[in-house]
C-alpha cells in the first residue's frame, strides 16, 4: 500500500486529477478500503477523494424529479423527507450495512461498485432512475439500466464521475415495493426485487420491475413487464408472470442460495409484490 | 512522507502527523495513545473500532484520517466526565453486565451514545437496530440492551 490521498476542492479539480490516470476515486471508502487491505485489489498510485465535493452534495426536489448528489451518504437519504414519497427505496437504503456503514457509505458509490445484488439498485431501476456523470468531455445523463455492465463494471469512461442520481417522482396512485431474502442482518441479498406499478379497479399499469442478485447486473425485467401492462390482477396472470420473471433472469448458485431457489424466489417476490398492491401480504 | 491532521479530539484541538493513506483507527491508537477503539474484523463488519465524527457513528477502520480534517472525533476516552469519571452510559454498561471480555464494549457503547444522542428514549427494537453493525462475540447482548434501556431514563446521558 502507501497509496496518496488526495481531497480536491472542487468537481473540476477531481475531474482534471482523474483525467491523469493512475489513480481510483474514493467516496465512502467503505467498499474500497476493505478491497484495498485484503489486497483484493492492487493499490493505485493515489486515490481521489470525492466525498466532500460540493457539486455532489445536496438532496434537491427539481420538480417532476428528485437529485440526490452521488456523494450523499445513504444515512442522509434515509433522513430526508423524500422518503416518504418512495418508500421502496427506503425500505432498501435501511437494510444497507450498519448504521455505521450507512454514514459514510454514499448512494453513487453503492451504484458504482456495480455489484449485482446491491440493494439500493432495484428500486432506483423500477423507479425510472437516472444517473449524471461528468467527464472531460462534459456532461451526460444515462438511464440506470443502461448504466450497470457486468459485475463491478459499469458504463463510466475513464476519468468520469458520477455526480448525482436523478429519480423521477412516481406519478399520483402509483405504489411501490421492494422485497428482499438475505441470511443475517447485514448479509448481501440473496434475491431482491422492486416493483412499481398503478392499480385501477384491478388493472395494472405503469408496471416497472427490477430485481438483483439474480444476473450479473442488477436489472429489469422487461418480458414480464411488457407482459403485465394493462392486465387484470388474477391468480393466472401472477402465475404467468412469475413464469416469465423466472426466464428473465440469469442466476447464479453461490454460498447464499442456488440458482434454482433464486429463479423461485423471483417468481414469489413478484407474486408477493403484486398482491401487496391489493393489500395482500407483501 | 506525512501530512499533519487537524481535528477535534475529544474537544481538543488535535495536530498530529499522519501519512495519507493511514485509517482513523491506527492514528487513533498508535499517533493519539488512545487505544480504546480495537481492531476487530477490518472490514466494517464487527464495530469494535466504532467511533463519532461530528457526533454520527463510524467504523474507524475504514475510515481515511485525512477525512477527518476540522472535524469533531469522540473515541470512548472522551465520554468520561470532566474529573474522569464515567459517564452515565458507561456508568449503566458497569451496574448492568453489559460488558464480558470487554473487547466490544467501546463500539458498543460509542454506537450507543450516537443513539441515545438522536433518541433519548429508543425501543428495544430501536437499540437493537442501532447495534446491527457491532458484534459481541461473548453474545452478551440482552445485558447490553439492558445496558442501554437503562441509561436512556438517566439524566446526562450520554
Amino acid at each position: 500500500m502507501g497509496y496518496d490521498y488526495i481531497r480536491p476542492a472542487s468537481l473540476e479539480q477531481a475531474l482534471s486529477l482523474a483525467a491523469q490516470g493512475e489513480s481510483a476515486l474514493i467516496a465512502g471508502g467503505t467498499d474500497l478500503l476493505v478491497a484495498l487491505h485484503k489486497k483484493k485489489r492492487p493499490a493505485p498510485g493515489r486515490l481521489i477523494s470525492i466525498r466532500s465535493l460540493p457539486e455532489l452534495a445536496g438532496i434537491r426536489d427539481e420538480g417532476a424529479r428528485l437529485r440526490i448528489g452521488a456523494a450523499v451518504p445513504l444515512a442522509d437519504l434515509l433522513a430526508h423527507p423524500a422518503q416518504a414519497r418512495l418508500p421502496a427505496l427506503a425500505k432498501a437504503l435501511g437494510v444497507m450495512g450498519s448504521r455505521q456503514i450507512r454514514n459514510v457509505a454514499t448512494l453513487g458509490g453503492t451504484l458504482c461498485n456495480a455489484s449485482p445484488g446491491a440493494d439500493a439498485a432495484p428500486p432506483l431501476l423500477a423507479l425510472g432512475a437516472g444517473v449524471e456523470l461528468a467527464g472531460p468531455a462534459g456532461r451526460r445523463t444515462l438511464d440506470l439500466a443502461e448504466f450497470f455492465r457486468g459485475p463491478g463494471r459499469t458504463a463510466l469512461q475513464p476519468g468520469e464521475i458520477m455526480t448525482a442520481v436523478l429519480v423521477p417522482w412516481p406519478g399520483a396512485g402509483t405504489q411501490s415495493h421492494f422485497l428482499r431474502r438475505s441470511r443475517v442482518a447485514m448479509d448481501i441479498a440473496t434475491v431482491s426485487l422492486a416493483a412499481c406499478f398503478g392499480l385501477t379497479n384491478n388493472r395494472l399499469s405503469g408496471v416497472r420491475l427490477a430485481a438483483g442478485a439474480v444476473a450479473p447486473v442488477p436489472l429489469r425485467l422487461r418480458a414480464t413487464e411488457t407482459f403485465l401492462e394493462g392486465k387484470a390482477l388474477t391468480d393466472e396472470t401472477l402465475a404467468e408472470a412469475a413464469k416469465l420473471a423466472r426466464a428473465d433472469v440469469a442466476p447464479i448458485s453461490d454460498l447464499r442460495g442456488t440458482a434454482w431457489y433464486r429463479r423461485e424466489l423471483v417468481g414469489v417476490f413478484l407474486a408477493r409484490a403484486l398482491r401487496a398492491g391489493n393489500g395482500g401480504k407483501p | 512522507m506525512k501530512t499533519t491532521l487537524h481535528l477535534k479530539l475529544n474537544g481538543r484541538d488535535a495536530a498530529l502527523e499522519v501519512a495519507p493513506h493511514a485509517r482513523l483507527l491506527d492514528v487513533l491508537r498508535d499517533v493519539a495513545g488512545l487505544t480504546g477503539a480495537k481492531e476487530g474484523c477490518g472490514e466494517g463488519e464487527c464495530g469494535a473500532c466504532t467511533v463519532l465524527v461530528d457526533g454520527r457513528a463510524v467504523n474507524s477502520c475504514l475510515f481515511p484520517a485525512l477525512e477527518a480534517e476540522g472535524r469533531s472525533v469522540v473515541t470512548i476516552e472522551g465520554l468520561a466526565g470532566a474529573q474522569g469519571g464515567l459517564s452515565s452510559l458507561q456508568q449503566a454498561f458497569v451496574q448492568e453486565g453489559g460488558a464480558q471480555c470487554g473487547f466490544c464494549t467501546p463500539g458498543m457503547v460509542m454506537s450507543a451514545a450516537a443513539l441515545l444522542s438522536a433518541n433519548r428514549d429508543p425501543s428495544d427494537d430501536e437499540i437493537r437496530d442501532a447495534l446491527v453493525g457491532n458484534l459481541c462475540r461473548c453474545t452478551g447482548y440482552a445485558q447490553i440492551v439492558a445496558s442501554i434501556r437503562a441509561a436512556a431514563g438517566k439524566a446526562g446521558a450520554p
